[in-house]
């Protein structure tokens, strides 16, 4: 029991965030090697790269849409009924979510080919937890207020969706410098799932109506599923001794269900100062054959109480009249559970950035994309400003959510680049981030902060992330 | 450099916040009304003719919509319509009786309707806030319906399809919160 209180109260805790997985603070950020999971196909100015195990790189992102921890918990001394029902219950829609995501870099690293210098492989792990909720408004309107004072409202099922899952991914990709003006890249990756329940794609509604017989007709029309995989093992050895973490620990090293997927890119010069990127991350699955247990209730019920309708039901006088109703909605609405095994889609990815570097220089760069065998050791980098803008698309339960942004790079000295975002997306219009990147010697140290103006208030934050790790890195000096 | 790292530690140092209240959770009161249908008696007069006068239905069913434990643990108050019609011609009664586990009547209603062109009856009755106790809702696992005919079983009304109806339905409060 213990157990099962755990997951479903890390649950909840994180039902208070959202997650959009946006990392525009890292992307195209070179000088960062974990930029590589965001575009394989990014410059690479390293000869190796090798991440400090699982604080290489360690990613947190939250959020809410719609509401803020400070509109409902702020100690304004209104009452908190009144706030949850005009705040959360009517104030929220059905496309408002809530999530969070975690992801560590569990291992992270990458050398160049020695016989074949244009290519750059790097690989490695990492795990992450992410949960989604969005708002099932109706469901939240018909428990808050019932359906008495609501006849002919139908409340929809389909406003039910949420999903969570722990993955660890397992990932090897090849950076290859195609031409002075061209990188491409492409990463394999196996997801190793450890748990997953999700619930999208639900469809029906219940509504009361006058009856066509009683007073009040109630019909429930339900087509709806939750499926899990990996949690059943956990709640059924919930009084045992087993070792969770092991078992959990074994999921995430191929023990698990297991699923394939890619990731593509491209850097492209466009001219001695225009850089054009783009990447397609996560095009993959999970087959979820272990440890599946499903529930769905589906069917199509309506009941207006007993019925006793003379002289038909003379013949019921020896009958339990009140079982045979429970019965019938039970037969025409089964709530029932199997173990299909079925398929999960990756949340798809899509960045691209534009770049137009600008500034002089201090050290001595070739004027194009250089060749990895050109000496740069004192600056393998393009560019002292640069200016740009990055689109990011993401495919969610609800369809794809996109985000703009606008981003000034520059870099101080040779150790020191800063980046500046300015971030627009269904969560915030005033998100403005800072990703600072800092290398002593080989030592190379990020961190990456979102939404910044959040601070100023963080329970009135809609939003809040934060990236940072530490690289061991050997620039390009053969 | 070191400049850098003492600003940004300094900005997150001075990051505000509101004061918060989570304790104002336990403020929280969730009470839908919820409405259902209870149950539906209906006997044309043709049947009733058929049988002699007096009682001509008696019926003991299971009832735990409210004796459910998530009902009864919760359930603040709540009302029970009864709606009458008779468009017969004889005079009718109804006895509606909430029974516990235990055989014991807790609660009972009563409804008389005049032959046609009686008018509709609908009657309310609240349970729960000083009305009648909630605990008879909570303890009724079985309804039983009686009908007595206190006219003549010969007599025929000469609307279209006459009958006997009793409607019924629920409305209540819970606390879920």
């Amino acid at each position: 029991m213990r157990k099962i209180r755990l997951v479903f109260f890390t649950i909840l805790l994180s039902m208070g965030f959202l997650s959009a997985q946006n990392k525009q603070l890292l992307y195209d950020f070179y000088e960062i090697p974990q930029s590589l999971l965001l575009n394989p196909g990014v410059k690479t100015p390293y000869k190796w790269h090798a991440g400090i195990p699982l604080i290489s790189g360690i990613a947190v992102q939250a959020g809410t849409s719609g509401i803020t921890v400070n509109d409902l918990f702020a100690n304004d001394g209104l009452n908190f009924t009144d706030k949850v029902r005009d705040k959360v219950v009517n104030g929220l829609s059905q496309r408002d979510e809530f999530g969070a995501s975690v992801q560590i870099d569990i291992l992270n690293v990458g050398f160049r080919n020695a016989n074949r210098p244009e290519d750059y492989y790097s690989f490695g792990m990492y795990g992450e937890l992410s949960v989604t909720q969005y708002w099932p408004k109706d469901l939240a309107i018909l428990a808050f207020e019932g359906n008495a004072n609501n006849l002919n409202r139908r409340f929809s099922l389909s406003h039910l969706t949420t999903h969570g899952e722990a993955l660890n991914v397992f990932h090897f990709g090849v950076n290859r410098k195609v031409n002075n003006k061209l990188s491409l890249g492409i990463r394999g990756k196996i997801y190793s799932s450890i748990f997953e329940a999700k619930s999208n794609s639900n469809k029906g509604y219940f509504v009361t109506t006058p009856g066509e017989n009683n007073i009040l007709r109630n019909t429930l029309v339900a087509d709806v599923s939750l499926k899990t995989s990996g949690f059943q093992e956990i709640i059924d050895n919930d009084d045992s001794n087993q070792d969770i973490a092991g078992l959990l620990l074994g999921r995430a090293f191929f023990g698990g269900n297991l699923g394939l997927g890619f990731d593509v890119g491209f850097t492209h010069q466009l001219n001695k100062q225009t850089f054009l990127t783009g990447s397609l991350l996560d095009v993959g699955f999970i087959y979820h054959s272990k440890d599946v247990k499903n529930f769905t209730l589906e069917g199509t019920a309506s009941n207006e109480g007993i019925e006793i309708i003379l002289p038909e039901s003379f013949d019921d006088l020896n009958s339990d009249i009140w079982q045979d109703l429970v019965d019938d909605i039970e037969a025409q609405v089964p709530f029932e559970t199997n173990t299909d095994a079925y398929v999960s889609l990756r949340p798809i990815k899509l960045n691209a950035s534009i770049r137009y570097n600008f500034g002089e220089q201090k050290q001595k760069t070739e004027d194009c994309y250089c060749g990895t065998n050109t000496d740069l050791s004192d600056n393998p980098f393009d560019y002292k400003n640069a200016l740009g803008g990055h689109l990011y698309v993401i495919n969610r339960p609800k369809g794809p959510q996109a985000a703009l942004t606008a981003f000034y790079q520059t870099r101080i000295g040779k150790a020191l680049a800063l980046k500046g975002t300015y971030t627009v997306d269904k969560f915030t219009f005033s998100n403005i981030g800072l990703g600072l990147n800092f290398q002593a010697g080989p030592v190379n140290f990020y961190v990456l902060g979102d939404n910044l103006l959040g601070y100023r208030n963080i329970p009135d934050s809609h939003y809040a992330s934060l990236q940072f790790g530490f690289n061991i890195i050997s620039w390009n000096s053969n | 450099m070191k400049k850098v790292f003492y600003y940004f530690f300094l900005f997150i140092l001075f990051s505000c916040a509101d004061e918060q209240n989570f304790d104002q959770f336990d403020d929280l009161s969730v009470v839908p009304t919820l409405a259902t249908g209870i149950f539906y008696f209906e006997s044309p007069e043709d049947v009733i003719n058929q049988l002699p006068p007096g009682n001509f239905y008696n019926q003991t069913f299971t009832f735990e919509a409210f004796n459910e434990a998530f009902v009864s643990e919760r359930v603040l108050d709540g009302t029970i319509t009864y709606q009458l019609e008779n468009t017969t011609s004889k005079e009718l009664s109804l006895l509606v009786e909430f029974i516990d586990a235990a055989d014991t009547v807790l609660d009972s209603e009563s409804f008389t309707i005049q032959p046609q062109p009686a008018p509709s009856l609908e009657r309310q009755i609240a349970y729960g806030n000083g009305d009648r106790s909630l605990d008879i809702l909570r303890n009724t696992t079985r309804i039983r319906v009686t009908s007595e005919n206190l006219g003549d079983n010969t007599s025929q009304s000469t609307v279209n399809e006459p009958r006997i109806i009793l409607r019924s339905s629920a409305v209540f409060r819970i606390r879920l919160q």
